[in-house]
């Protein structure tokens, strides 16, 4: 057990352990401060600069085209939106490293790659697959800038989020009785305060362009329906509960679907359960040509179901971007 | 038994006193720019009520004091005691009111200073003591290099008064083992750091075992004093029990129900109280040891109770009710989401080592390294000591050695509890650093120490002290340079460890907290918004965005709207929890492209949107 203090003219400091640890630890010390100070005085150098982040934007600005991307690396690194020619899609969240950028077929990977930790395992575990180097790597000060092929891209026909201005919109109830939403030019107005629209949303850290759909509750469905899908290849349906909505679990699954309007046949759903994060994706086939459909969502009770989803068709394996 | 005195010399109390005066004028002067977290416009609200009934007081006194009046005037953040919020309105009444010396929001601050320059002074008259003088210095000056510390003392919060009360209850504490009076200053300390923040009732747990232990070597030969000792523990094992029956017998909401003035709990609570000074008495009588090691616990059992009541007048109608709420609200303290590597935390089981990687990751690593360093030395050295053979190389820890290592660790293992709330940062923790400086000091020292005695021919050098402020110089730079690097946004900083603050954002770590960031974004709002532009400033309370006018930091025709969709001027708070509000703002503009923003080492912390 510890003993009592001796009268203090003892230094506690001078009295414990023996001279070559305490000398070892010293110079662990002095080495530990100095790597410090090496750290903060070399940090700025590592960070690119509004010149170079204006030479990056012009550049892009003269060699992007619609279809491209740019992903930044690492994901955090958004300052880069103050200077990016507008327009330019920019993508950057946490754990996106992942992201198939599907609607892409280029992909500018805008890097700043001296930052410390900057995690270049994820991103050559996750991003590099299907991606394929188009061009050289090109430096501007602290950034770089390298140009990919997407192998994950795939041409879209038809997009629920782009059409939704098209969409016949209403509730629909168990008995099949319809009351329609009127459209605003924004969104579609709906009883109860419910509305459909094109929206940006966070699902689990990612910013998404989706179709806010918050269900009506009971048996009820909202319904946007669509005359005109062309389907060359397959169906892909998202849904997902928006931001901190999605980790509750005292609530009763969101019900997304897809049905053919003239057969009343469905032809995808899926389900959200409480507490799921996320976008969830369901691929479904359905016969080639085009076809009315209808997107729906329903959960029994509406509390805290804002739902975000999407329908998209893509164009037949191979066909152009 | 006859204890050297622990008073420190005349030139470490000079040198505390210096201490003191260079650290409250650093924080005086460097405060302006400093924002408000959302936590402290509500103090200094508070802080108004608490002045307006002063006012009351004063002018009419027969109307201030009547249930509706207290229950009115000071239920305003009732969640919190009133000492530190009762300094803020005094400060405010006598230099922005009377004397406008000094804008609102600097008015409010300066208690906090004060308090805050304690520590440093308390550090080094600890250290100079325990250690050395060397060891004192070092601590002082690292407190306050940590760049989150050095942020929080200058609000006008609780959590840096908290650990400057908690590190001079301690300290009351260890002198009173040797010195006079000082049970007394031990117990008015205690009423101090409970009147301040509830992380002050953990104290009497951190301390009871050192005073206990001690009674129980000193009375090892002189059984009366033992037995007093053995009354004294019993006394409190008795009331303790008998407090326990009645909570169990009539439920906790019965148990508050039942207490009345004349009541079994208030027989209990006198019995307590006149046990304990008569016991004293004759522990004093007997043998002044044995009194001194328990007098602090009877002072703080009797002194605490009474200044948290008698400060607080929101308390005084209805203290049984009013006492069982503000116990029930932090027992049951809400959770906030929280990002802490790459995951947000939003509900309990919390990660056991949270707090541990954030210390690691937030505290400047040429300061961290000594800090576990010598705590691990003490650990190490009492684990030994534990053994059936201890080992003879190594020298036992002496209780003073281990109070300072206890309590480096009593609010890191309470906070460290999964249930415990964990949002907030570093801040709840304080009370733990200041004693990790206290370790970080001794460590560096020891190790000149050894360096002087091996190479002794530095000693030349101002004897001894030229090598010594030179490689204390060394470990303290870069922190230094740190805190003044991030400053005035000591929220988002993170260590050398973590790889500084764009290392933090790759590890997925929370990035600021909470709302004070957005004094980046104000020059550049104040010069572009149009006028009367209605501004929405994510994060930033109502009360905030007031004094921030007030204060002049932001103009004083732009109107306060609750989100972007009624805002022409939109500042968002990079909080990965709330990244769907930025998602509102894309969707309310129309684009997601800011306009401005404020990056700390590349990294967003605030993003300035205009509507097109």
């Amino acid at each position: 057990m510890p003993s009592l203090d001796k009268p203090l003219a003892t230094s506690p400091s001078r009295a414990s352990g023996s001279g070559p640890w305490l000398r070892a630890e010293l110079a662990l010390l002095v080495f530990a401060a100095l790597a410090c100070l090496a750290f903060q005085l070399t940090l700025p150098l590592k960070e690119p600069t509004d010149e170079d982040y204006r030479r990056v934007a012009e550049l892009l600005a003269r060699e992007a085209r619609a279809g491209d991307v740019v992903f930044l690396f690492p994901w955090w690194t958004e300052r880069a939106r103050l200077f990016l020619p507008a327009g330019l899609p920019v993508v950057g969240y946490l754990h996106d490293e992942a992201d198939p950028l599907t609607a892409y077929p280029r992909i500018w990977l805008l890097s700043a790659p001296e930052l410390p930790r900057n995690g270049n395992a994820a991103l050559a575990r996750l991003f590099m697959p299907e991606r394929v180097a188009d061009g050289a790597l090109q430096r501007f000060g602290a950034l770089t800038l390298s140009r990919y092929r997407n192998g994950r891209s795939r041409p879209k026909l038809f997009s629920a989020v782009e059409a939704v201005a098209r969409a016949h919109v209403y509730l629909e109830g168990a008995d099949g009785v319809r009351t329609d939403c009127a459209f605003n030019g924004r969104w579609h107005e709906c009883p109860g305060g419910l509305r459909v629209g094109a929206e940006w949303h966070e699902l689990l850290f990612e910013p998404r362009l989706c179709l806010y759909m918050r269900p009506p509750g009971g048996s009820t469905r909202l319904v946007a329906e669509f005359p005109e899908v062309p389907v060359a290849s397959d169906l892909l349906l998202e849904g997902g509960i928006i931001w901190e909505h999605a980790p509750k679990t005292d609530v009763t699954p969101l019900e997304v679907g897809v049905d053919e309007v003239r057969t009343l046949n469905s032809i995808v759903t899926l389900s959200v359960p409480g507490g799921l994060e996320g976008m969830r994706h369901v691929n479904a086939s359905a016969a080639l040509g085009s076809h009315a459909l209808k997107l729906w969502t329903r959960s029994v009770r509406p509390d805290a179901r804002e739902a975000c989803v999407d329908l998209t068709s893509f164009a037949a394996t191979g066909a152009a971007p | 038994m006859t204890v050297a005195s622990r008073s420190p010399s005349r030139v470490d109390r000079r040198i505390a006193l210096g201490l003191f005066a260079l650290t409250f004028l650093v924080l005086f002067f460097t405060e302006a720019p400093v924002g408000f977290v959302r936590d402290e416009s509500v103090y200094f609200a508070a802080a108004d009520a608490m002045a307006r009934w002063l006012h009351l007081v004063v002018q009419s006194p027969a109307r201030a004091f009547t249930d509706a009046t207290l229950s009115q005037a000071l239920d305003f953040n009732h969640e919190h005691p009133m000492l530190m919020k009762t300094l803020f309105a005094l400060s405010s009444i006598l230099f922005h009111d009377t004397l406008h010396w000094m804008r609102p929001a600097a008015a409010y601050r300066v208690p906090a200073f004060a308090v805050a320059a304690l520590i440093p002074a308390l550090l080094h008259l600890f250290g100079s003591t325990l250690y050395s003088r060397k060891v004192g210095l070092f601590a002082a000056v690292s407190f306050y290099a940590v760049p989150r510390q050095f942020f929080d003392a200058h609000l006008a919060c609780f959590d840096v008064p908290i650990a400057a009360f908690w590190l001079l209850t301690v300290y009351t504490f260890w002198r009173a083992q040797t010195d006079r009076k000082y049970w007394l200053y031990c117990g008015l300390s205690f009423g101090l750091a409970v009147a301040t923040k509830h992380n002050g009732f953990f104290l009497p747990f951190v301390l009871c075992p050192f005073a206990l232990y001690r009674a129980e070597q000193v009375t090892r030969k002189r059984p009366a004093a033992r037995g007093l000792a053995f009354a004294f523990v019993g006394l409190y094992a008795a009331v303790a029990t008998l407090f326990a029956v009645l909570v169990l017998t009539w439920g906790p909401s019965g148990f508050v129900e039942h207490f009345a003035i004349i009541s079994p709990q208030t027989a209990l609570g006198l019995a307590l109280a006149s046990g304990t000074v008569w016991l004293l008495l004759r522990l004093h009588q007997e043998d002044e040891a044995t009194f001194r090691s328990l007098a602090p616990l009877g002072a703080m059992a009797l002194l605490g109770p009474v200044i948290f009541y008698a400060h607080w007048p929101y308390l005084w109608p209805h203290p049984a009710e009013r006492i069982a709420w503000y116990f029930n609200f932090h027992a049951t303290h809400v959770h906030y989401a929280w990002l802490y590597l790459g995951t947000l935390l939003r509900q309990p089981p919390f990660p056991l080592e949270y707090v541990f990687v954030k210390t690691a990751l937030t505290v400047p690593l040429s300061l961290l390294i000594p800090m576990a360093l010598g705590l691990i030395a003490v650990l190490i050295r009492g684990a030994v000591a534990l053994l059936p053979r201890p080992s003879t190389a190594l020298p036992l820890p002496s209780q003073s050695e281990v109070l300072i290592a206890v309590n480096a660790l009593a609010s890191i293992l309470v906070i460290s509890h999964p249930q415990v709330p964990h949002f907030g940062g570093v801040k709840h923790w304080f009370p733990s650093m200041c004693f990790l400086a206290l370790l970080g000091g001794q460590s560096v020292v020891r190790a000149l120490d050894a360096a002087l005695v091996r190479w002794p021919h530095f000693t030349a050098l101002g004897r001894g002290w030229g090598f010594t402020s030179g490689v204390m110089g060394v470990i303290l730079l870069p922190a230094v340079l740190q805190t003044a690097h991030v400053h005035p946004y000591g929220t988002s900083s993170y260590s050398e460890l973590a790889g500084g603050i764009p290392g933090a954002a790759s590890l997925g770590m929370q990035r600021q907290f909470w709302s004070n960031n957005v004094t980046g974004v104000l020059p550049y709002i104040n010069e572009h918004a149009r006028p009367q532009a209605r501004v929405w400033l994510h994060e930033v309370a109502g009360l905030s965005f007031r004094d921030y006018q007030v204060n002049g930091m932001l103009r004083g025709d732009l109107i306060p709207v609750g989100g972007p969709e009624q805002a022409d001027i939109a500042a968002y708070q990079y909080h990965q929890e709330f990244r769907e509000q930025e998602m509102n703002i894309w969707q309310a503009f129309g684009t997601t492209r800011p306009v401005y923003g404020l990056y700390l080492d590349q990294t967003p912390q605030v993003m300035v949107y205009q509507r097109p």
